[in-house]
């Protein structure tokens, strides 16, 4: 086996008495594009640092390459790490920035060339060549930045919020850049973002994490789909989830959701009197007729996106606020009184005690 | 430029006005009276600007061997002082750079002698070496070592003044060193440090270009005030034994108060002040420089 992987053993970091990483494993295979998720103060740049050596672990290991590198030097770790606020020499060069690393491996200076033609070439950075990072914009500092880890031959790309610091747009064509390079370059990228837009659409796997700990992995339609946890369901929306609470009756072998008026049939509720669930906003119609179950609402705010109209509804009957969406086509006023479709399938349940998801 | 511009700026000459007027009195008047001074053959027994002899008081000095003679001492402690101050100074600063616990204590221990008037701190020295009585030679007593003449020695003088100097300004460096490592921010050393470098390449792809800039404004500074050196001279050997220790300041203070001719002491002055002013151009010009 001559697999790359990179392995987290229960790995935890203190500062004093401050557990900011609890007990954290995964397992990230080759080649694989994973994304560390979170709010921030989650400990999520805290294990890539970890992961880096930039950060001394305070229990448990981490395994690269087959090895332990728990304690070694990041230097010998030979990982490459790209910066949120892209962290470059100031008094070197771009073509000093991008050789640095290589020149400190005494590689000779052809090979160096060699590289640095290579790399420049594939981020379209030639002509940067003499400047100084002070004469670059923003994204020219994270191409250089990200040029800087690229000459070298890592086991992994740790990339720390690269894109936080750039403008929409550019942040955009660079995660589309993002994607592509990895596909070309066939290496693990550890990418570290708040960014649940960023995760879906340039991860292989999601790791989410909150308040220093793991709550679910997966591949991004999965994590999205079947979320296990209240807080995995909200994080990862956009903008915005419906979670709502509802009183539960059971009757026969029929389940009575009060906040929503409807019977279901869902063997696990039968033994609860309480419960937490969601519905994505996408998935509520304001056409009902070919939908399981309707419900009435009052429309409170209308938020124009542009391309389609965000609607803050509240239920009729108990006040309880659910978001949808729909096409800017509609002439839907204030206050007005609508009802919406959805379909029984699209419910996720979650326990009201410990916000797990109810499967 | 309008109307308001304008009233801004008058009210701004307004306000530096009393500054102005007030150093132009302490600083710029006597200045300009020791040039006017340097071109008369004015003694203190003949007190009168009437004896115009150009430039005649310059050559004099410039073909005075006591004059090369302080000069050349100047420069030989102006440069072990200040290159040892640096040395010590960067070192300690370092180190200190990387303490986090009673930070401010040793702060302010660092501080103490910096705020001991040069005056006071020639007394205690003097106090100290002195051959008889003093601490150091009792201490050195114990481990063997026979009592040393730290101030009568011309050899022994030169370099107890080194030290005495270190001991006083040493701070000066490591406070505005210190502030310069502190400023650096921490990232690049991350990244050197996830690119290889190891401690010594840190430092030196790092540390040193970050820390041109302070480097070379400490250094200019000490170097300036060190080539004024006076009062300590002053209170620890009047210049001797003999001339080991005449500096400068020193020198041109016994050809005004001691030799009573205040012309010729004017005119070392102002050559001693177009040395200085060389040596503050490139602070002046990096600066202004770094205003933009």
């Amino acid at each position: 086996m001559n697999s790359k992987h990179i392995q987290l053993n229960s790995v935890t970091k203190k500062f004093q008495n401050n557990t900011v990483v609890n007990n954290v494993s995964f397992d990230i295979t080759d080649n694989e594009f994973f994304i560390l998720l979170g709010p921030s103060g989650c400990g999520k740049s805290t294990t890539l640092r970890m992961i880096a050596g930039l950060e001394e672990i305070t229990s448990g290991s981490i395994i690269a390459d087959q090895k332990d590198i728990s304690y070694e030097d990041p230097k010998d770790r030979n990982v490459a790490f790209v910066f949120q606020n892209y962290a470059l020499y100031p008094h070197m060069n771009v073509r000093e920035n991008l050789s640095y690393s290589l020149k400190l491996r005494k590689i000779t200076q052809i090979k160096i060339d060699e590289k640095i033609n290579w790399v420049t070439n594939l981020l379209k950075i030639k002509e940067l060549l003499d400047r100084k990072p002070s004469q670059l914009s923003g994204g020219q500092r994270q191409r250089v930045a990200l040029g800087r880890s690229l000459v070298r031959d890592p086991i992994a790309f740790l990339l720390d919020e690269p894109l936080s610091n750039l403008d929409a747009q550019l942040r955009v064509e660079m995660r589309q850049e993002l994607i592509s390079l990895q596909k070309k370059l066939s290496k693990t990228f550890i990418y570290v973002t708040h960014d649940q837009v960023e995760a879906m659409t340039m991860a292989t796997r999601i790791c989410i994490m909150n308040q220093g700990e793991i709550l679910q992995i997966g591949p991004p339609q999965e994590v999205y789909d079947q979320p296990n946890s209240i807080f995995v369901a909200k994080f990862l929306a956009n903008p915005i989830n419906n979670i709502l609470k509802s009183n539960i009756v059971n009757k026969n072998n029929e389940i009575f959701i009060e906040t929503l008026g409807i019977n279901i049939v869902n063997k696990k509720l039968i033994n609860l009197s309480q419960v937490f669930f969601s519905i994505r906003p996408e998935n509520i119609y304001l056409e009902s007729y070919d939908r399981d179950k309707t419900i009435k609402v009052e429309i409170i705010q209308i938020e124009n996106h542009g391309h389609e109209l965000l609607m803050t509804s509240k239920l009729i009957n108990n006040s309880q606020l659910l978001y949808f969406r729909i096409s800017k086509e509609n002439k839907i006023t204030l206050g007005s009184k609508v009802t919406l479709g959805f379909n029984v399938e699209d419910l996720l349940f979650f326990d009201i005690t410990n916000n797990r998801r109810i499967k | 430029m309008n109307n308001i511009q304008l009233n801004d700026r008058r009210f701004g000459f307004f306000f530096v006005a009393p500054a102005v007027v007030i150093l132009s009195i302490v600083i710029l008047a006597p200045i300009v009276i020791a040039i006017i001074t340097s071109f008369y053959d004015y003694t203190l027994i003949n007190r009168s600007l009437d004896n115009f002899i150009g430039l005649n008081n310059y050559f004099e000095s410039i073909a005075n061997k006591k004059f090369l003679h302080s000069t050349l001492v100047t420069i030989t402690f102006v440069f072990f002082v200040v290159l040892f101050e640096f040395l010590i100074g960067f070192l300690i600063a370092i180190l200190l750079n990387q303490v986090e616990r009673f930070r401010n204590v040793y702060y302010f221990i660092l501080l103490i002698p910096l705020l001991i008037n040069p005056v006071v701190v020639g007394l205690i020295w003097r106090m100290f070496l002195h051959p008889q009585l003093g601490i150091l030679n009792y201490l050195i007593g114990f481990i063997g070592i026979e009592p040393v003449n730290w101030l009568g020695d011309p050899q022994n003088a030169f370099i107890t003044i080194i030290f005495v100097d270190i001991w006083h300004q040493v701070s000066f460096m490591i406070i505005l060193l210190l502030a310069g490592l502190a400023s650096i921010p921490e990232e690049p050393y991350e990244a050197a440090r996830v690119d290889g470098a190891n401690a010594f390449q840190q430092f030196r792809d790092i540390t040193l270009p970050y820390m041109r800039p302070v480097i070379i404004i400490t250094l200019l500074i000490r170097l300036i005030f060190a080539l004024k050196t006076y009062d300590l001279i002053y209170i620890m050997t009047k210049g001797g034994p003999g001339d080991a220790t005449d500096l400068i300041s020193y020198y041109i203070y016994r050809s005004a108060f001691i030799g009573l001719d205040l012309g010729q002491a004017a005119s070392m002055s102002v050559i001693l002040l177009f040395i200085v002013c060389i040596i503050i151009y490139p602070l002046f010009k990096y600066m202004s420089r770094a205003d933009e």
